[in-house]
Parts: structure tokens; sequence; C-alpha cells
């Protein structure tokens, strides 16, 4: 595989890694499959847009703001959808339903705002450098989303393995109930969650628009499944294994690209869910599931 | 109260002098587009080209005594919605004719019940080069099919650019695309073009990067490219960051102004081998060109075809004696003979597909040109 | 009677698309009943329609015995998919089967034998909603006759308790793949009779989306009940067509409309009818009498 490939590989990995990076937070604290997660990533996609090109913003004002936006989203959707299912023996299935609800709700309302087109960020939002490495050429802008997708998986780590804030949503994440009953706030901690995963989904959202210079109300649709592909492969919750299963998953795709050619990119990336759920369910760097079927 | 015996009256007169203008037929046109939906975004376009039309034909007075109604409905880019469209359109709406649907798929699920029920269908976006018009005598075409542009466009090109390879990429889990596709394919073989590599993509990918390296690390002359306007744009700026500066030929869903807007200065030397000549300066697209800038609308191919739809439909009212019916438009459309239109001189060919003359566009200078 | 005849032809499709989408929301529903969120039934639903399609146009087979390729076809394909996938818990067997649903719509994508993106055309319309109304018919009672046997009572035990289910000896597996196999053959058939309908196929009526609308019809509708599927089936049916008509008289678009409705009606119920359409009966009644107990 030349450099560019690997470049392209690393680039693309760099997404996926910073798409199921948040999936994975919720996904591993409440066991629930949060289908709303790609529309987060489109509205804030949106948000930053306009706040560019109609208020012309600062990028550096615009993400920050669609960042936090996201996050908030995440909360009105923790308080919304999640909440009021919790306890519910079905949580999962429901869980799973009524953030296909929301998602769908997100989705309405922004066709309804931008329309169905694509727009894309003024040319001059971020000034743009070829650089020249490993034989291959890239931009400046990608390197940025590999150094974001790293950077934030750090911040991340931090949080949860350092933080009280991420003891707790690791309490909660092990038992709720044990968790409360050793004093930790829930409710809080478990919005926390939402919030923090919400918000890196917006910015994986900013930095995708930006690399690939689309926004559209169905761009969420080429990430989401992958996404889910990549926090299975990695481990259900296991940031390390989103980020290492992101990059894995981007550089396999390339490989396959080049050597198998386009048309078997989607079906390796299944297939290989698929033998990963049938083989080894907890993925590379899940925790051995306590409760079995 | 007291008879207004005097405001009677003149009401009376009024009427009696407002006689002729009452004996309006209105005849109505129904059209089955997604609105919503993977393809929301040429239905979109095609509604604003088909309203505009409709005001168009209605304001000039071409068709006296007639008024033109719009009947739009969405069909949710699903063959399901599709078929509850078309039975609403035909047993409630009562339309002479139907626009549409915006998808071929769609149509392969949908003309069959239009011909039964014997109403005229008009695919204005549908190039799927079988199954549309040999469903039956009620369906007639006036988008040309990607076989009616591509090969001539290439030729064209090819004795320009004098290109010997070429590399191939195209979206193959749409029917639009992997038709085009396969025209292009057989069209390179005829022109003896050796084909050094195929790559494909799904719709909704937004990143080509590893498809492109590969393509482009086989040092072709030409790149070709069968995509819909979301991934074009992507491909292309894509294409270019790669370092590739040669020529891009695309087909039919290249020939939108997105492309220009949304790739920028990559967009530079793309040539687009299309239905519509953008930059033809025959009146009559010069014409639909500065009455959609008065609606706020930069016009893309789909815009421009559904457009032409009404325009074609019109005039077989005229030709059937001004006469709306089913039939009569139905008749009508077989004397339509190189009707001015924003697509160029058009007619129906005998079997009862789309003919005008293609056209192949570069881009250049961040406009559409025609290539000389 | 004009009128009458006139509007059976408007919502002709309608009507045959509600039968068609209740088999297809029964057809998740088989393996909901026994707990298991199996997303498996737009893969199958494709097998179907492609054999029965190919049969009916390539080989000139009669419809009746396209219909039954349509139905064992899926089944055979179900028992090698269902005995690895039955044994993963609860949304990672969701998970497995949509990437079945998945490779199976990508294999058809790229398969050249049936047109690839392009799909099967002009296949003869051999349906009629008399027989989308027979296969429901049939469903709901081979449903309706599983409620009160032991096979019932296994599925309701595994449903509400798999571990101890198992403790007492039931056979999960068994029961499991067996509603498996019941829900491919409801939805190979579903999309064989909706293929012979609608004159075409093609692999994009059979992506992710198109599972997801199945298990909503089921789960609006309401899980609690054989019947609930079905229910739910005909009203996000018949739904757009209302829309249709009421979104003019409010001066709103139906379109954008349509996607909200769906969005909005979904998280009603699952937040405030769990059980769906079908519980909303026995929870007003339940309602008046705890009113009427206050007073």
């Amino acid at each position: 595989m030349s450099g560019q490939q690997v470049i392209n590989g690393l680039f693309l990995g760099g997404i996926y890694a910073l798409f199921a990076l948040g999936y994975t937070l919720v996904f591993g604290v409440l066991d629930i499959l949060n289908l709303a997660h790609a529309a987060v990533f489109m509205l804030a996609a949106f948000v930053a847009l306009t706040l560019v090109s109609a208020a012309h913003a600062n990028l550096l004002v615009a993400l920050p703001v669609a960042v936090v936006f996201a996050g908030l989203l995440g909360l009105v959707l923790e308080r919304i959808a999640f909440r009021p299912l919790r306890g519910r023996s079905d949580s999962n299935i429901s869980g799973l339903i009524s953030s296909l609800a929301m998602a769908a709700i997100f989705e309405a309302i922004a066709h309804e705002i931008w329309g169905p087109n694509t727009a894309r960020f003024p040319f001059d939002t971020l000034p743009d450098q070829q650089l020249q490495i490993l034989g291959g050429v890239v931009s400046r802008l990608q390197l940025t989303i590999i150094g974001v997708s790293l950077g934030m998986f750090l911040v991340l780590w931090w949080l949860v393995q350092r933080t009280r804030l991420g003891r707790e949503i690791r309490a909660v994440a092990e038992s709720p109930r044990a968790a409360r009953v050793l004093g930790v706030n829930v409710d809080r901690a478990i919005a926390w969650a939402f919030f923090i995963s919400s918000a890196l989904g917006g910015a994986a959202g900013v930095l995708f628009a930006l690399s690939f210079n689309s926004v559209s109300p169905d761009m969420g649709r080429g990430v989401e499944l992958k996404g889910l592909a990549v926090i299975i492969l990695g481990g259900m919750g296991s940031m390390t294994g989103a980020v290492v299963a992101g990059f894995a998953l981007g550089l396999t795709e390339v490989l396959v690209v080049s050597h198998l050619g386009g048309s078997y990119r989607d079906a390796v990336s299944f297939a290989a869910l698929f033998l990963i759920l049938v083989l080894r369910p907890r993925g590379l760097f899940g925790a051995p599931s306590l409760r079995e079927a | 109260m007291r008879f207004p015996v005097r405001s009677f009256l003149a009401a009376l007169a009024a009427l009696a002098f407002a006689g002729p203008a009452l004996a309006q037929q209105t005849v109505r046109i129904g059209a089955a587009l997604s609105m919503t939906g993977p393809a929301a975004a040429y239905g979109a376009n095609q509604k604003t080209g088909i309203l505009a039309a409709i005001d168009e034909v209605n304001g000039s007075g071409a068709l006296k005594g007639v008024k033109l109604e719009a009947v739009i409905e969405d069909d949710a880019s699903t063959k399901e919605q599709g078929i509850a469209v078309f039975q609403k359109l035909i047993n409630q709406s009562k339309v002479a004719a139907i626009i549409g649907p915006t998808l071929s798929n769609t149509a392969f699920a949908t003309n069959p019940l239009a011909q039964a029920a014997k109403v005229p269908v008009v695919a204005v976006s549908n190039t799927a080069p079988k199954g549309i018009t040999d469903i039956g005598d009620s369906i007639w075409r006036v988008s040309l099919t990607e076989g009616q542009v591509i090969p001539g466009a290439l030729k064209t090109l090819q004795a320009k650019l004098g290109f010997k390879k070429a590399a191939v990429l195209y979206g193959n889990d749409d029917a639009f695309t992997k038709a085009g596709y396969d025209v292009m394919k057989a069209a390179l073989a005829d022109l003896k073009i050796q084909v050094l590599g195929e790559q494909t993509f799904a719709k909704p990918d937004r990143d080509y990067n590893a498809q492109l390296t590969s393509l482009l690390g086989t040092k072709p002359d030409i790149l070709v490219v069968s995509a819909l306007i979301e991934n074009a744009s992507g491909i292309v700026a894509q294409a270019r960051q790669l370092g590739w500066k040669g020529p891009i030929f695309g087909g039919n869903g290249f020939n939108n102004p997105v492309l220009m807007k949304n790739a920028g200065p990559a967009a530079e030397g793309v040539y687009v081998g299309t239905a519509w000549n953008r930059a033809s300066t025959d009146e009559a697209n010069t014409k639909f060109l500065a009455l959609m800038k008065s609606r706020g609308v930069d016009p893309d191919q789909f815009c421009a075809q559904a457009y032409t739809g009404v325009l074609v439909i019109a005039e077989a009212i005229k030709q059937a004696g001004t006469k709306g019916g089913r039939d009569d438009v139905k008749a009508g459309f077989a004397k339509v003979k190189g009707l001015a239109t924003p697509l160029g001189k058009f007619s129906f060919l005998p079997n009862r597909d789309g003919d005008h003359t293609p056209a192949i566009q570069v881009v250049k200078d961040g406009k559409f040109q025609i290539l000389q | 009677m004009e009128s009458l005849a006139e509007l059976y032809s408007t919502y002709q499709s309608t009507l045959a698309y509600v039968g068609l989408n209740a088999l297809l929301a029964l057809s998740v529903y088989a393996t909901l009943s026994c707990g298991q969120l199996a997303l498996s039934s737009a893969g199958f639903a494709a097998i179907g329609a492609y054999a029965a399609s190919i049969l009916t146009l390539n080989f000139h087979v009669a419809f009746p015995f396209a219909l039954l390729a349509a139905v064992v076809l899926p089944m055979i394909v179900a028992v090698p998919l269902g005995l690895p996938v039955l044994r993963i818990r609860g949304v990672f067997l969701a998970i497995a089967t949509v990437a079945f649903g998945e490779v199976v719509r990508l294999g058809l994508v790229n398969w050249d034998y049936v047109n690839g993106a392009q799909g099967l055309v002009a296949i003869p319309q051999k349906t009629e909603v008399w027989m989308v109304y027979v296969a429901v018919a049939l469903a709901l009672l081979l449903f309706a006759r599983l409620r009160g046997s032991k096979w019932g009572f296994a599925l309701e035990a595994i449903r509400e308790d798999e571990p101890a289910a198992r403790t007492m000896g039931i056979h999960t597996t068994v029961y499991k793949l067996a509603m498996l196999v019941v829900g491919a053959a409801l939805a190979g058939l579903a999309g064989a009779l909706e293929a012979h309908f609608s004159f075409m196929v093609a692999p994009n009526g059979f992506a992710f989306g198109r599972v997801v609308d199945m298990l909503v019809f089921a789960v609006v509708g309401g899980t609690v009940a054989y019947y609930g599927p079905v229910v739910g089936a005909a009203f996000l049916t018949i739904l757009p067509e209302a829309l249709r008509v009421i979104a003019p008289l409010l001066g709103i678009e139906p379109g954008p409309l349509r996607a909200l409705v769906n969005g909005v009606v979904l998280l009603l119920v699952i937040l405030f009818l769990p059980n769906g359409i079908v519980s909303l009966p026995s929870r007003l009644a339940a309602r008046r009498k705890a009113r009427s107990a206050a007073a």
C-alpha cells in the first residue's frame, strides 16, 4: 500500500474514531445505542456553517459554539428520549427506538431550515496547505483531523480515568444501583455522559464537514453504520477500542479499495462486524460481559 | 331589505362581458416528484421548473381558453408512495398528464399503472435506457438517456484532447449513475480507449481518496466519472487535491451549478457530457435562465428538463386543437416537432424517447461554457 | 357507486401496502415475541423478492411456485444465520442482523445477473390485494394458535427471562431459531408479493432504513399482542396518505410534515404508550376505573 494510501487510511480512520468516541461513551454507560448521534453530528455541522457563512463568524468561534450546542442537544436527548425509559425492562429496544424518533425529528427540522441540497463552508474558512509526507500529499486540515481525534481521545481518557466525574460515569456504567448507593448522583453523571458524547459527535460533524466540504441533512448516513462497526470492533464502552478500531477500519477499508476495488469496501466492513459479533462480541478491548443473555 | 336591483343589473352586465373568459378550461398536470428522501434535492429543483413553466404558459396566453394547473405530490423517493401518488393523480385529481417520477426505479413501478389507465406520462429525469418508454404508448420521455448523450460527448472530447487511456469511477448503488457507467464503458470501448482501472463508490460516501489514489496511480490521460452532484463536487475536489491536473469527464449528474459552488477552483477543466447546454444562446434558453433568475433560482439540469416537460405538454394541447383531455395530449405529443425549449429544438422519436441536440460543456472561469 | 370505485382505485395500493407492511412487521414480531431483537427481515425480504422474480422473469415459473421458493429459500438461509447469531445478546443481535442485511444488499448491488442497482424490471403483476390479506390472515392464525399453546408459553418464558427459562429445561436455541425461520418465511413472502405488485425490485428497497420501519410498525402497534404489528403497519402506512389530504388544508407541505409526524408519533408512543396502540383501550379503561374509584 502506497504512502498516499496510508495517509488516506489514517485520515479516514481519524474521522471514524472521532465519531465513535462519543458513540461508545453512551453505549458503554447506558447499554443503549443512541441512533440520534449521527443527527447531532449533522446539526452541529449546520450550526457551524450558519455561523460562518451567515453570521460571518470566525471558525475558531463557530467550532466551539457548535460543539457546545451539540452537547446541549445531547442533554435534550437524554431528558426527552432516554431518561423516561430508564428502569423499563425492554430499555435497550425502547431506547433505540426513541433515539431513532429523535433522529427523524432532527433530520426533518434540518430539512425544513436548510433544505435538501448539499452546502459547503465558504472557501476562505480555513486556509489550507498541501504537505508532502511519506511520498503522498496531505492537507493541513487532514493532519488537523488526525491530530484532533488523538487529542480528543487523550482528553476524554483523562476525563474518564482521572477526574471525579469520570469515576462517577464509570461507576454508573458498571451498575447504576450500586453507584447510587455509593452516593453518586446518577442522573447528573448520565447527563454529563450525554453532554460529552454529543459534544464529541458535534466536533466530528464540523470537522467532517470541513474536510469533505459537504453539509447536508443526510450527511450522517455514510458514517452511522460504520461508526457502529467501529464501536463493536473496538469493544463497547472502550475509548481505546474506539480509537484503535477507528484507525484500523479506516486503514483496512483503504487497503480493500486499493486491492479489491470500491465495491467490496462496505461489504468487508459489515462482514468483519458480523464475524466479530459471532466470534468475540466484546470486541478487541471490551470487558467480558457479566450479564449473559 | 329591498332587492338591490342596481347592483344586480351591474353584476349581470359584468358577467355578460366576462362571458368568454369564463369559458376557460382548467387542465390539471400532475407531477410525482421526490420532495423528501434521498432524491429530495432533484425533486425540489424539478418543482421550481414546473411551477415556473406553468406560470409562463398561462401568462403568455399561448393556450387560448385553457389554464394549466399543477398538482404536485411527494413520492418520498420510494416506489410505495410513488404508486400511491400516481393512483391519486390518476383517479382522484384526474390529471391530463403526469410529469415524473423523479427516479427511474420508481418509474418502473408507477408507469405501468399510468399505461393501464391510458394516462400520458412525461419522464423528465429518467435516464434508464430500457424499461421506461417501452412500458407502453402512454409513456413519453423528455430526458435524454445517457446513451444519447455520452458517446457523442466522449467522441467530441477525444477528437479535441486526444486521450488514449482512461480511469473510471462510478457510483454503483444508484440506478442513474450505474446506467451512466454502462454507457461510458461501452463508449470508451468503441473509441478504442484503454481503461486502466475502475473503481466504485456508494452514494452516502464522502471520502473518495482511496479510490482516486488507486485510479490515479495507473497514470491515465483522463478521469471518467459517473456520479450524482452530491458526490461529484467531492470527487473533483479530492482528485485535484491528490495532484490530478488532467481532464475529468462527467455525465448528466455533473450538470449543476453546485459543482462550481462546492468544488470551487478544482472544477476548472471539468468536462460535462450533458443533455442541457446551459450556455446555449437560444432564445428559449436565455428566456428560461432569466425567468428562473427572477424567481431567485440558479437552475440545474433537472429544473430545465422539468420546465421543458411542461412546455411539451402545452404544445401537445395546442397541437390537439387546444383540447386538454388525456387522449388529446397523447395525440398532441406525436405532433411535437422542433419545439423551442431550453434544451434546444425538441421532438419525440418514434419510440417516444426525447430528441434534441445534447451538449458538451467545460467549466471555465467558474462557469459552464460550450466546448469550442 | 362511481365514487366508491374511484376511492378504491385511488387507495388500492395503500390497501395492498398495509397488508405487505403487516407481513413485514409480523416477521420482526416473530423474534420479538421471544425477546430477540433480530433485524434481519430486510435481508430475507430481499432474498424472497429476488428469488421469486428471477423465477418468474427468467424461468417463467408459475407464480405459486415462485412464492413457494420465496418462502423456503429465506427459511433455509435463516438456519446457518441463526445458529451463531442467536447466541448474541440484546442490541448486539440487532447489529449483527443489520450487518447481515447490508451484506445481502451489497451482494445484490454488485451482482450483474440481477442488474445491480438498477434491479429487475417489468416483473409481471401477479399479486392481488386479496392474496396479501390471505397471507396476513394465515400469519395471524399461526400466531394466534401459538398463543395459548406450550410453544407460546415457552416463547413468553424466554422473553421474560431467558436464563431462567433455560434452567427450567426449555431448549431456548430451538425456539429462537424456529421463530427466526418463521420471520424469514414471512419476510420472504412479503418481498415476493411486493415485487409482483409493483413491477420491479431493486437493492435500495432493502436498506437499513427499511428494516427499521418494520420494527417501528411492530412497536407502534404493540408487541404485547400478535395483532399489534398489523395495527401499527396499518396506522403508519395510512398516515402519509392521510397527511397528503390534511396538510394542504393546513397550508403545509405534506412531505416534510410526514417525516416530522413520523418521528413525533414514534416518540409519543414509546414514551407514553410503551405497549403500543393496541394497549390504548385497556389503558383508557384502567384510567377511567381509577378515576371512578377515586371519585
